[in-house]
């Protein structure tokens, strides 16, 4: 190969390694702004009063003279928003019965708007779901909903040949020559004086436990639960990882029956998550009956199994990678070759085997399939620690695929979605540092 | 060695600090498992149940199948599901020792949901049987615009997905292999309303502006036509118990018939009976 071609071939080849690095971090910029950005959107975000209201209502928070302040400012929007209601209810029964039927059937849809958009009316009767006591409490939401009170959505139907599209009616023209066209310009230059908009951090969206199904309130209890399941995983599976990998590196002979152990210990680290699942549920729950029902225990339990192998696999690894004269040396001084796997082997292998620890502790956070039929649950509230032998617990990863999915209002609850989300990819990431950080401390006290 | 006993202590601390969560009548926890569409009862239910007599309540939503089977190994208190119990469940549940018991919750209609942007307002049954065996596939066929039908059905372990096969199928009649599966109300929804040609089925109370319900034989899925047996594709929903209920178990499957959990009930946008 000439010099000009091997040039060539290098310079492309650096190139496709810049590309290929730039595309990664491009993908990961799509990925990680939006969980970002929208993540804590669910701590810092423009609350309204109907925010402060729900928080010192549900939790006993917040400043009692400046909430009643503001919502005697409040109520004088409040009130004339009143008004024109009942004034236009007034209207109606002078209405000859045909157009009142026909204003009755289009006020309704006003007034459940109007409802979603600055909570309950008077005369109703109190609602006894948390969702329909409180209006909106973000602002962001808040005009979203404003946009739903000013305009219908129609859909027009006159091509029968294609799929009809949207288009927007301004419901103050429907209403016009009445008394209630004046309500909709009202609200719209007043919502800020109703709502109250204004900059909120809300850490007890992390502390807090959920109200009403997540519509309100925090994660702790996902948060907790995610917690309880990957310490527990670890609690069994890295004493039993770490000693499995003893056995195959110092004391197993080599021989068909060990390497019929090291391709089963393969074999179930290619394994899929949701068949261990299954099997926790089977043999945990079903078979050995470990607690009644769902529980931390069999989570955890099925969780060590699934992450067994790659503990096994790195600290089997770090040991191989401990230098054979360590051994020779401890050996030859007389000591005995468990004194040696404890005083020498272990210590020097110790970063690697945490490393490999400290990854599986992150893919255990993250797991869905190992625990939905063994430990996780849509709603239930933050546990004891002495309760983890018996009881469910809900928990990040299974509540984020449940709210985006299962959840009856998923639309509405965005912000809890991608807050979860951001919560555990930085409790995963926040475990990786810490695990970086140990071993770099280990490491220098060895070398020390 | 002092480091060590710091350590210690300091892991103690720790779990403690933990370990002083929140305190609950001791050995009084409900847990329920199930169908996806009672989980908005469900989960309403737990949560006033909670705060009025401290007692723990946990929802999961996994399918009436799940349900069924959870009840069965003795996993759960509550079977939450949107069918009745199969006689083979039955049958095994006898040979378990399990005897199950059942409550009724509310009642609920099969919605049948298209995109708000299609035209047709109105099926029969037949037409609904057609299409998910796969008879018709284009919108064209039962008076709509010229595009292909996407259809989407439940998983099999869906109660939902059994009670519209029995109430518009018949029992023997298959679903055609080109229906897409979603695992859960919710996902229907979500479907259905990104989707201009799709037809789903979701369960009443998951009806919303998102999606635009369309009339079965000319009568629209509402708390009315439910109630009163006018629309067809409508079924109970039930909670079932190991035994008849006692204690906190039975407060709990009696909340449907109080005042409070019949106005959950009709927030939520079901039936109450």
């Amino acid at each position: 190969m000439n010099l000009g071609t091997r040039k060539i071939l290098d310079r492309s080849f650096t190139a496709v390694g810049f590309g290929s690095i730039a595309v990664m971090g491009i993908a990961l910029l799509i990925v990680l702004v939006p969980i970002i950005t929208n993540g804590v959107g669910s701590v810092f975000f423009t609350g309204t009063l109907e925010h402060r209201k729900m928080l010192f209502n549900e939790f006993g928070r917040g400043n009692t003279e400046e909430l009643v302040k503001e919502n005697a400012v409040s109520e004088v929007y409040r009130q004339q928003i009143y008004g024109m209601l009942s004034a236009f209810e007034s209207e109606l029964e002078t209405m000859d019965a045909e157009k009142k039927q026909d204003y009755l059937s289009k006020y309704g849809p006003v007034k459940t708007a109007l409802q979603t958009l600055i909570g309950p009316l008077p005369g109703e009767a109190e609602a006894i779901l948390t969702r329909y006591k409180y209006g909106q409490t973000r602002w962001g939401k808040a005009e979203e909903k404003l946009h739903e009170f000013l305009y219908e959505t129609k859909w027009d139907f006159s091509n029968p040949d294609a799929m009809s599209k949207e288009y927007f009616v301004s419901r103050a023209t429907e209403f016009e020559g009445t008394s209630l066209v004046k309500l909709f310009p009202f609200v719209e230059e007043h919502l800020e004086d109703v709502l109250r908009p204004e900059f909120t951090v809300y850490w007890g969206f992390l502390t807090d436990s959920s109200v009403d199904s997540h519509i309100f309130g925090g994660i702790w209890p996902e948060i907790q639960g995610t917690f309880f399941l990957a310490v527990g995983a670890m609690l069994f599976a890295f004493p039993l990882g770490v000693i499995a990998a003893v056995y195959f590196t110092e004391y197993a002979r080599e021989g068909f029956f060990n390497s019929i152990l090291r391709s089963a210990n393969s074999t179930l680290a290619g394994v899929p998550s949701i068949v261990f699942g299954l099997f926790g549920l089977a043999f945990f729950i079903n078979t050995l009956k470990v607690s009644e029902s769902k529980s931390v225990l069999a989570g955890s339990l099925t969780l060590a199994i699934m992450i067994l192998p790659t503990i096994i696999r790195a600290a089997e690894e770090a040991i191989l990678s401990v230098p054979k004269t360590y051994k020779e040396a401890s050996l030859s001084l007389g000591s005995t070759k468990w004194n040696t796997i404890m005083t020498v082997i272990l210590p020097a292998a110790l970063p690697g085997i945490i490393t490999g620890g400290v990854i599986s502790l992150g893919r255990a956070a993250g797991e869905t399939a190992p625990i939905i039929f063994t430990a996780a649950v849509s709603v239930g509230s933050a546990i004891g620690l002495a309760d983890v032998f018996s009881s469910p617990t809900p928990a990040l990863s299974w509540n984020i695929y449940n709210l985006a999915s299962e959840h009856e209002a998923a639309a509405e609850i965005r912000h809890v979605q991608y807050g979860m989300v951001l919560s555990l990819v930085s409790i995963v990431l926040l475990l990786n540092l810490s695990a970086i950080l140990l071993r770099a401390r280990i490491s220098k006290k060895l070398k020390g | 060695m002092m480091k060590t006993m710091k350590n210690v202590l300091l892991l103690l601390a720790v779990l403690f600090f933990a370990a002083s969560g929140p305190v609950f009548a001791a050995g009084n926890s409900i847990v329920m498992d199930g169908s996806t569409t009672v989980g908005p009862l469900a989960k309403s239910f737990a949560a006033y149940f909670t705060k009025k007599y401290n007692v723990k309540v946990t929802v999961s939503e996994s399918g009436s199948g799940n349900g069924a089977k959870s009840l069965l190994n003795k996993s759960c208190d509550i079977a939450t599901m949107s069918r009745a119990m199969k006689p083979q469940e039955m049958s095994a549940a006898k040979k378990k020792g399990v005897n199950p018991v059942v409550h009724t919750v509310a009642l609920d209609g099969i919605a049948m949901i298209v995109h708000p942007g299609n035209p047709v307002r109105n099926l029969t049954k037949a037409q609904i049987a057609d299409i998910y065996k796969g008879k018709f596939i284009n919108w064209n066929q039962v008076g709509g615009p010229n595009s292909r039908i996407v259809v989407i059905q439940r998983e099999s372990n869906s109660g939902t997905q059994e009670a519209f096969k029995e109430l518009v199928m018949g029992k023997t009649a298959q679903i055609s292999k080109n229906a897409e599966t979603q695992a859960s109300n919710g996902a229907i929804k979500n479907r259905v309303s990104s989707t201009r040609s799709a037809i789903g089925f979701v369960g009443l109370g998951f009806v919303d502006r998102s999606v635009k319900p369309i009339a079965v034989n000319g009568v629209l899925p509402s708390v009315v036509s439910v109630r009163s047996g006018s629309y067809p594709v409508s079924r109970p929903l039930y909670m079932y118990t190991n035994g008849q209920p006692v204690g906190m178990l039975k407060k709990f499957v009696d909340l449907p018939k109080t005042p409070d959990g019949k106005r959950m009930i009709s927030e939520l946008g079901f039936v109450s009976r």
